[in-house]
Formats: structure tokens, sequence, C-alpha cells
């Protein structure tokens, strides 16, 4: 039974958008992505935490712009050029801010593998699991456990 | 047949919409108002939900609705109906609720017994019809709706019946309105309709049976009695039936019987389909109705809460929009352009206003819910409670009538539980034994304010201090410094709950802090004022929406933020080299001295962590002075920009707990703004965190500095003049012709007595005003002095103009000035009009002590002897105004500051004072509490004692006579005080 349950997840290739953060290779699933903007005019929140940059006015809504450097501890970023990838989670805009975008690109569940266990702790708890493409590796990041960062059980 | 979800949750709407009117009904019913029409309209609602039930096969509730009604039936015609039957329909109709809510009931159908004391005796004819006078209200419109609705489709279907051959449904479709057209309307006593409606339907009847074919005379006949029905109805609802209309109806009758019998039998019908044509009259009918068919057939609609608030969300966006176009033209030279956005500027505006209106639901929607409410708990607590609900019109958003539900329910039980007494305990305090609980809801600069007062036992100061120590929320030394609003006030702490006795009304964990916090959220703010064994009062101000809100926008180092308008007391702006204002340190925290009072500072660079660089090279602070819950405090900020209204976007949970923001908007040019949470920001900087008195001081403080309203005269000169509002008797305007001479003087023919016109700016030296010669109308203000009219001419009369600010009147030593008025707009002078009469009319002036008799001579009232008085006050303003009216008159002015003072005066001087007079609100110890004290002091008790406020509505003129007060007068009308005075010194003497 298991092996007919993992075979037919295997045969559903997915798409994912991915992007470069420092020298990483990051992914994320395409249907969660709601759109891919050059640099866009980050207003910041004094006060927050580092990894929120700030907020963006995405024609009249409000998005929050997740720095991804500060918050895999990449440190400062090297290129000028950022771009934002938005995606709706809950009802809520999310702006991450990365380095550069990549290809659409399809995976299947054969190329597929848990993060290692000696991914920094800091990186670890975001990527849902690592994709061995041919020529690099593919870590897919757990939105929900982002943008979890931006709803804190405080009340 | 089945229903769809939709339609179930369609029916349970309406159900729990009938239920409410029924609910109301009954208590109605039980207060004895209006009874034969709640009695009509509890029956239409048991009955028509008995009606939709069996509609959509809900038999047990059918079956329960059934079974109520009948029980129901035994009072038609009766004139009451026994508590304990009120009680068994009540049980009814939450046992429907239950039903619908899709539980199951147990319910005792037995009829209640009733006491035979209270037996009401039941009609011996059941069927004894209302008649039309009684049925009222609710019941009238919806008849009248109604009424409308059914013509309406009558004539649609006769206008398809002239066109084509109509079907059996059609025909039967049509008969059927025809019949409950007459039905209702016989019902309700509109015999005029009914009887048309009744030989419509006759003259009907053969053709829906299909023996006889129209004939072009029936349906002429017809068109002409919906004509008559439409104009008739109208009468109805307009409440003004034309007679004229109504003598056409035996005509009509007649000639529909006669249209009837010259019918043609069906056989007839394809002759006659080949011999006529549709007379042109009936065509213009059938287009007259036809069109007003298509109109909107009913005068509300429902649509669902979801699309309204996405409408909502739209409505933002376009407005923000809108002042995007309107910043871009700014800069544009396009006239196109400029016309356009302008226009766009003036339809989003209104569209935004009716957006507004769609949310916006009477309060009466919650407030009758408090009858059921008080009423349960009154039989619970076995306390005999009224309540009285004012304002139910008042019109909030539905989303915040929804989050003031629950407070207020709080609100209103804690009033039940712990302010009104039991009866036993009211009777032997000398109150009537059943007590009140009024809700009285309003609205008030721009917020709505819900007042929640009973008349019990009022809170007691000794009984929260000594729960406040218990519970360590205060120390011994800060117990004793607190007045009685502070005390008041920690109910609202939390943790802090003063009954004796945890019952299951109140006492459930959850207090009055709880209240304040959800009231908080919404942007509203809560207050507690209470006499004690008087009562107490809770005011809920809240805003009137939450979606968009004025906001002042500022910038700091860091950004652009919004304030809203709401926590905005004033903004300060104070020059660096400025010797007057200057922003000292204490300790190292900048402080500011707002008249008097020392003003926490708080850097809003310093508190988003930027580092100075701004403000540093400004020769000027701007200094917002903001009004937190525990606190008010002055927050520096780098620029003031602008005010706007802004639509407030939420902002996630993140960035919600930093606690300085309440959530962000997008400004007209694209950028965003974070809006500030002010409660945060104290909270943050620690403003307030030791001091929870601190706010109190200042609510006092703001209390008691008394708005004094002047009216804004132009005059000769380029200050702005003003005049106390309360001196001016009318404001005139008249014809430059109408002046005419007596003597040397101008005056002008009032009614029945002669005006004489003074023109200010002469008498004060200003010289002749050009601008008021060229004007063929002159400005007058009426004054009465000494029972005489003077008018006196100004150039214009600006503005009525509300301020606090003090009179400064050290510089002006001359004759007709009161002095000058430092007011942000800038410096006005007051002047003092019975001076002004005086520099015309000499005589009439007080020309030292021995003229008194001249000054304000009331009507043939004689001279008083001077009087010593105490002046009880606290405005620096009204001091001096009263201070020289009552020494005018010879009196001897003591003054004393506030209400402690007073006391130490009297308690200091043997000598007795022949009145005190004094204000209401005062810091320290406030009017009543200083009547009270006075009356129940040993030696000056008996003095008699004159309130003097600004507030002067009724209810706070009976709170003053009943703290002491022989008197209670609204400030500032000289004559009327003087005259009081008198009287009442006249009536002192003759009790003495």
């Amino acid at each position: 039974m298991n092996d007919v349950d993992l075979k037919t997840q295997e045969s559903i290739p997915e798409l994912l958008t991915t992007f470069y953060v420092g020298n990483e290779y990051y992914g994320i699933e395409v249907m969660k992505v709601q759109e891919v903007t050059g640099t866009p005019v980050v207003v910041p929140v004094p006060l927050a935490p580092n990894f929120v940059r700030g907020l963006i006015n995405l024609r009249g809504q409000l998005a929050t712009a997740l720095g991804l450097r500060e918050l895999f501890g990449a440190g400062e970023a090297q290129v000028n050029q950022q771009m934002s990838v938005v995606c709706r989670m809950d009802g809520n805009l999310v702006s991450l801010i990365v380095d550069q975008i990549g290809d659409v690109v399809e995976v299947e569940g054969r190329i597929f593998e848990d993060p290692p266990d000696t991914l920094p702790p800091g990186i670890r708890k975001y990527v849902k699991g690592i994709y061995k493409m041919d020529d690099s590796l593919l870590s897919l990041l757990d939105m929900e456990k982002i943008t979890r960062e931006l709803a804190p059980n405080l009340e | 047949m089945s229903f769809s979800k939709e339609d179930l949750e369609e029916f349970k709407l309406e159900a729990s919409e009938i239920l409410e009117i029924a609910e109301k009904s009954l208590f109605k019913i039980e207060s004895g108002v209006d009874f034969k029409s709640s009695f009509d309209a509890v029956f239409r609602a048991l009955h028509n939900l008995k009606g939709a039930a069996g509609m959509m096969e809900l038999t047990s509730l059918q079956n329960h609705v059934h079974e109520i009604e009948t029980i129901f039936m035994q009072f038609k015609g009766a004139t009451a109906i026994p508590k304990v039957y009120v009680d068994f329909f009540l049980r009814g109709i939450d046992g429907i609720r239950t039903l619908l809510a899709g539980g199951e009931i147990s319910f005792d159908y037995s009829p209640p017994v009733v006491a035979e004391s209270a037996k009401i005796e039941l009609p011996l004819s059941k069927t004894a019809a209302p008649d039309a006078g009684a049925s009222q209200d609710n019941a009238m419109d919806e008849f009248v709706s109604e009424g409308f609705e059914m013509i309406e489709r009558v004539s649609k279907a006769l206008a398809r019946i002239e066109k084509e051959t109509p079907s059996k449904e059609v025909l039967n479709d049509l008969y059927r309105d025809v019949h409950s057209l007459k039905g209702a309307s016989y019902l309700f006593g509109f015999s005029s309709i009914g009887d048309i409606s009744h030989a419509m339907e006759s003259a009907l009847e053969p053709v829906r049976e299909g023996t006889h074919a129209h004939s072009v005379e029936l349906m002429n006949q017809l068109f002409k009695a919906i004509r008559f029905l439409e104009v008739e109805m109208d009468g109805i609802k307009k409440g003004k039936v034309s007679e004229e209309n109504r003598a056409l109806a035996p005509a009509l009758v007649k000639e529909l019987g006669n249209a009837c019998r010259n019918l043609k039998s069906s056989t007839d019908l394809v002759e006659m389909k080949m011999n006529t044509k549709p007379a042109v009259v009936a065509n213009v009918h059938s287009q007259a109705s036809s069109e007003s068919g298509e109109k909107d057939s009913a005068s509300s609609i429902r649509v669902p809460v979801a699309l309204l608030d996405n409408l909502m969300t739209l409505m933002g966006e376009m407005v923000l929009v809108r002042n995007q176009v309107l910043q871009f033209s700014n800069h544009s030279e396009d006239l196109d352009f400029l016309n356009l956005s302008k226009r766009l500027n003036v339809v989003t505006s209104e569209i935004q206003g009716e957006m507004m209106k769609t949310r916006m639901q009477p309060i009466g929607n919650i407030l009758n819910k408090y009858n059921r409410v008080v009423r349960d708990l009154s039989q619970e607590l076995r306390k005999n409670i009224t309540l009285t609900l004012n304002g139910s019109e008042t019109e909030l958003d539905k989303s915040l009538l929804e989050s003031i539900k629950d407070p207020l329910t709080h609100i209103v039980r804690n009033s039940c539980d712990h302010g009104i007494e039991s009866p036993e305990a009211r009777a032997s305090a000398g109150k009537s034994e059943s007590g009140t609980i009024s809700i009285r809801a309003y609205h008030e600069g721009g917020q709505v304010v819900i007042e929640v007062a009973d008349d019990g036992k009022g809170l007691h100061r000794d009984a929260l201090l000594a729960k406040a120590l218990e519970k360590g929320l205060l120390t011994q030394a800060q117990a004793a410094g607190m007045n009685d609003k502070e005390v008041f006030n920690l109910i609202f702490a939390p943790g802090f709950s003063t009954a004796a006795v945890v019952t299951n009304v109140s006492g459930r964990g959850v207090g009055m802090d709880v209240v304040r916090t959800n009231i908080e959220k919404i942007g509203g703010s809560v207050e507690l004022s209470s006499v004690a064994g008087r009562g107490t009062t809770t005011k809920i101000k809240i805003p009137l929406t939450l979606a968009i809100i004025p906001a002042l926008i500022i910038r700091s180092g860091s950004g652009t933020f919004a304030i809203p308008q709401v926590k905005l007391e004033e903004l300060v702006r104070v020059e660096k080299s400025g010797a007057e204002h200057k922003i000292e340190y204490l300790h190292g925290a900048p402080v500011f001295r707002l008249r008097g009072n020392i003003l926490p500072l708080v850097d809003l660079n310093k508190i988003m962590g930027v580092k100075k660089n701004g403000t540093d090279s400004q020769d000027a602070f701007n200094i917002a002075i903001l009004s937190a819950d525990q606190c008010s405090f002055g927050l520096i900020v780098d620029e003031i920009q602008d005010t706007a209204d802004i639509v407030v976007k939420p902002l996630n949970r993140l960035l919600r707990s930093l606690q300085v923001y309440s959530g962000a908007t997008i400004l007209g040019d694209g950028s965003i703004a974070l809006i500030l949470d002010i409660q945060g920001i104290s909270k943050v900087a620690h403003v307030g965190a030791s001091k929870t008195n601190n706010k109190v001081q200042r609510v006092d403080q703001k209390v008691s500095s008394d708005f004094q309203e002047y009216l804004l005269v132009g005059l000769n000169s380029p200050t702005k003049h003003a005049l106390v509002l309360g001196y001016v008797n009318r404001l005139e305007e008249f014809k430059r012709s109408a002046i005419e001479i007596s003597g040397r003087n101008r005056v002008i023919r009032y009614g029945k007595s002669i005006l004489p016109v003074l023109s200010v700016s002469e008498l004060l030296g200003y010289g002749t005003s050009k601008l008021s010669s060229e004007k063929d109308t002159l400005s007058v203000v009426v004054i009465q002095k000494g029972g005489v009219f003077y008018g006196l001419e100004v150039d214009e009369i600006i503005d009525t103009l509300s301020t606090d600010a003090d009179v400064d009147s050290e510089l002006t030593r001359q004759a007709g000035f009161f002095g000058n008025l430092n007011t942000p707009d800038g410096l006005i002078v007051a002047i003092d009009p019975f001076e002004i009469i005086g520099l015309a009319y000499p005589d009439s002036v007080s020309a030292g002590k021995s003229d008194q008799s001249a000054v304000i001579p009331i009507k043939g009232k004689k001279k008083m002897r001077p009087l010593r008085i105490l002046l009880v006050e606290d405005t620096v303003f009204f001091r001096k105004a009263v201070t020289i009216i009552l020494q005018k008159e010879g009196h001897e002015v003591t003054i004393a500051v506030d209400g402690k003072e007073a006391v130490e005066i009297l308690n200091r001087h043997s000598e007795k004072f022949d009145l005190i007079i004094s204000d209401i609100e005062m810091p320290r110890m406030n009017g009543f509490e200083l009547a009270q004290a006075v009356r129940a002091s040993q030696g000056f008790s008996l003095i008699p004692l004159l309130a003097l406020s600004s507030r002067a509505d009724k209810k706070y003129a009976e709170q003053g006579l009943k703290a002491g007060f022989n008197r209670y007068l609204e400030k500032l009308k000289p004559g009327l005080l003087i005259e009081t005075i008198s009287d009442l010194m006249e009536g002192a003497r003759e009790a003495a």
C-alpha cells in the first residue's frame, strides 16, 4: 500500500518558483506565489524585528516585506537590486525579499529528501525538504512556518 | 418539496426578526402600552411564523407555535394579559428559538395559573375585531407597503391579461391578490379599499372561472379601480385621505358590477377578439402600470453583510485613488483634468457618505434586548426595575453595534445587581420601591454616547477604597489623596469586583476592566460617575465608524505616522528660543508646563529608536498632546503635516504586538503611514505607569476649565470682538431706513417698544465704520439692561465661539472693555455691553453705590440690602464676571477657588455669609459635594445655596437640588442671577 502511495505521489510533478538568497537556492510552490516584482518601495516599521523589512503598497493593498537574508541570518545583501516574491497567506500579503529570481522548475517526489540534520537550525525550521536537482540542491521553503513568524501566539 | 440551505437560513433570519417583534410587543402589552396594536403584532408574528414553519416543513416548530398561538388567542379582545401569561409566552418564544436553532424542547402547554387577584376578565365574544384606530405603527406600515405591492402586482397582471390570453396561473394570482387586499384592508378598517377590491374580486370571478372572457369595458373599469386604490393607499400612507377620490368609490363599484354583467360568455371569445382591439385608454394604462411594475417592488432589500463589507473595502480603495488623483491634479495645469478630478472628489465623498449609511443601524436593535435582560434579572433578584430607553434611533456602524453588546450587557447587569437596591432597602431609604435604569443614546461631537444610569445606591467611596487596599491595588497614602472620581475609576482596575456576595448575575470573573478593554478596543471610552445614595451613571463614548477615521499626519525621523484625531487633544509648538514656554527636564525626563500642569513628554524618535537628527536643528518643538487611557502626554514629533481621512488597514499580529501601531494606511501620494497606537505608546514610554491618577486630574481640569460661549462681532477695528453670549437677548437685522431719530438718539421701533440703537464702534472710540454705513441693513445685538432693551449696532455678526481661554483684563482699564481673550485663533477683545450702554446712557449706569437702584432695576423689584456672598468658582473668567455683576449690586464678594477652599473659608470665618454661589464642575471638591458638605455641616447648614453652572440641563439641575442647592442657574445671565438672588433672599427672610 505504502509503495503505491509513494509511487502516485512521486509521479505527480510539482512546479516551484525558485530564487536565490546568498549562494543558496530556494523554492516555493508556484500556487502560493501571487506575483514577483522588482525592488519595491519598502516603508520601514520601526521597532519591528530586523527580518521585517517593512510595508509595501501593492496597488492599494498592504504587504509585509520579509527579508529572507535577515530571517536566515545570511548577513547583509551583496546585491543592490533585490526582488520581491509576493505570496498570499490566509488573506494576508507577504512579500519575501530575495537576492535574485530563478526559473520556475518542475520537480518530482522522486528526488525529494528531508532536510539533513546538519542544516543550521535557524534555517532548517523553515525548510520542508531538499530537491536534488541535477546541478544543485533546491531547498523547499515552508511558507506556513515563515508566515507563522508574523503571527506569534501572544494573545 | 425540499428547501435549500439558503432558504432555511433566510427563514431563520426572518423568524428571529419576527420573534423580536413579538417579544417587544409582549413587553408593550405587559406595560400596558397600545394593547390592541401590540396584541395584533404578537398574533400576526405567531401566525406568520406558524405559516412559514409549515411551508418549510418544520412540523415540530409549527405545532409549538400553533399551541402558543391558540393560548394567546384567548386574550383577543381583552385589555391586558396577566404577568404569568406574559412569562409563559416569553418562554414559548424561547422555545421557538431553541427549535429554530435545531434544538429540541419539551414544553408544558398547560396554561399558567393566574392568581385570583391578577385575573383578567376575558371578553365573552372572542370575535371582537380590532378597530382601525388601534392598528398602528409597524403593523400599519406593513399593511401600506404590502398593499402597494399587491396593487402593483394586480396592475401588472391586468396589463398582461390585456395583451395576451391569460394563463390560469396569472388569473389565479391576480384573484388572490385582490382577495388578500380586500381582507387586509377590512381588517385595518379601510373599508373604501375593501369595498373596491371586493367589487374587483366579484368582477373578476367570471373571468377567472373561464366562463366569460374579459371585455375592454371591464379592463378599463379595473384600471380605474387600480388608480383609485393607488390614490387611496397613498392617502393612507401620508395620513391624508383624498375625499375627492373617496367620492368616486360608489360609482366605481357600480360600474365594475355593470362591466361584469356585460361580459360575453367565452363562446363569443373568438368573435370578440376579431372585433375589438384594446382601447387606447387601456393601452396607456398598461404602459403606465408596467413601468411602475418594473420599479423596485420593495422599498428595502436584503443584502449579505459580507457584500457590504466588500463594498466598504473597495470604497476605501476608491478613497485612496481619489486622494492620489487629487494630489496628482495639484501639479497639473490641464483644466479638463482638474475639473474631472474635482468631480471625482465630490462624487467619491458622496458615495463614501452613503456607503457608511448602509452599515448604520439604529442602536435600538440591541437596546431593546435589554428589556428582556432587565425583566429577567429583576425577577431573579426580586427587585422592581423599570428600564427606560431613549434615543433608540441613534445610528451606529453595525460592527460597532455588535462589539458594544457585551460590555453594555455587563453594565446593565451590574446596575441591576449592585446598583438598584431591594424594594425594602429602597423604601427605607425613602425612594420609590421600583428602581429605574435608563439607557440613553445620542450623538455628540462625532461620537455616539450611550449612558446607562440607575437610581440605585450609588458607589460607596469607602467600600471601594477598602476593597482596593485589600486587593493591594493601592497604598494607604495613595488612597487618602484620591478624589471621588479617581476612586470610582478603581472599578475599572483589573481584578476588582465590589460585590460582597458573588451572585450568578455579576461577579462572574469578568469585571469592569473587561468592559473598558472591549470599549477601548473599538476606540471608545468609558466614564463613570456616581452620587452615593442616588445612583450611578456609566457613560460610553464610541466613534461612529471604524473603517475610515480622521487622523493627523505627522513626520518623525523614521517616517510618516498617523495619529487618530480622537486621541488628539491639542497641538503645541514650543519655540526653543522662547522664554515663556520651555521644555524642562525633571531628573532627565522632559516635561512641559501646560497651563500650570506638568505634562510628561515623549519623544517619538526615541520611542522609535531613531537617532536624533531632525529635532536638534529645528528651532521649535512640535508637541501633539494626546490622551491615553491612564494619562495625557505630549508627543514630540518632527513635523506636523496635515489632517486626512484615512482608511485603516490592519497589521499582522507580529507588528501589532509591538504595541505602538494600531494599523497602517496608504496616503494620497501612495506612501504608507503607520497609525500610532497612542495607548500602546504610553505603555511603552511608561507614561502613567506609576501615576494612574494623572489622567483623572487632567479630566477634572478639563471639565472644570469651563467653556464660555461668546458671540463674535466685527467692529471698525482689525481685531475681532466678543461678548458673552449669555448677555445677548437677540440678534436682529434692521433696514437702515427703519432708523428714526428721537432727540439726539437713534431708535428703531421694536415691537411695541422703542429700541435705542447704539453704535459700538463709536462708543468704543473706533470711529464710524465705513463698512457699516455702506450696507443698507444693520446688524444689531439686542441686550436687556435694567428691563430696557438696547440695540448695539455692530459691523457684522461673525460667529459664536466656545473657548476656555481666560479673560485677561490687566491691560484694559477702559470703560466698555472686559479684557483680552487669548485664543488659538488670535487675540479677541471681550467687551462689556452693559458698560457700553452706560457710556451712551450715563444715567442708567452705576455711578457709585449711591445709585444702586438704577443698575439693574428688574421691573419693580425693590433694592436689596447688600449681602455677603461666598462665590465658589474655579474659572478665572467667571470669578471676574460674576464678581463684577454682584459688586455692581453692592454685594460683598468673597472668593473660593473650589469646594474644599469654600469649606475651609466657611469653617475659618466666624462671620456668616448670607449666600453661597457655587459652580458645579470644580477640581478637588465639586459643587454637589460642596452642597452636601454645607448641608451636613454644623453652623452653616442653613445658608442659601445657589448653583451657577454651564451644565444646566434638567438632569444636572435635579441632581443639584437633590444635593442641597436652593436654586440651580445656568451661567451666565446677569439679570436672572440678580433676580434669583433677591428671590432667594426674600424666601430665606420669610422662612426665618
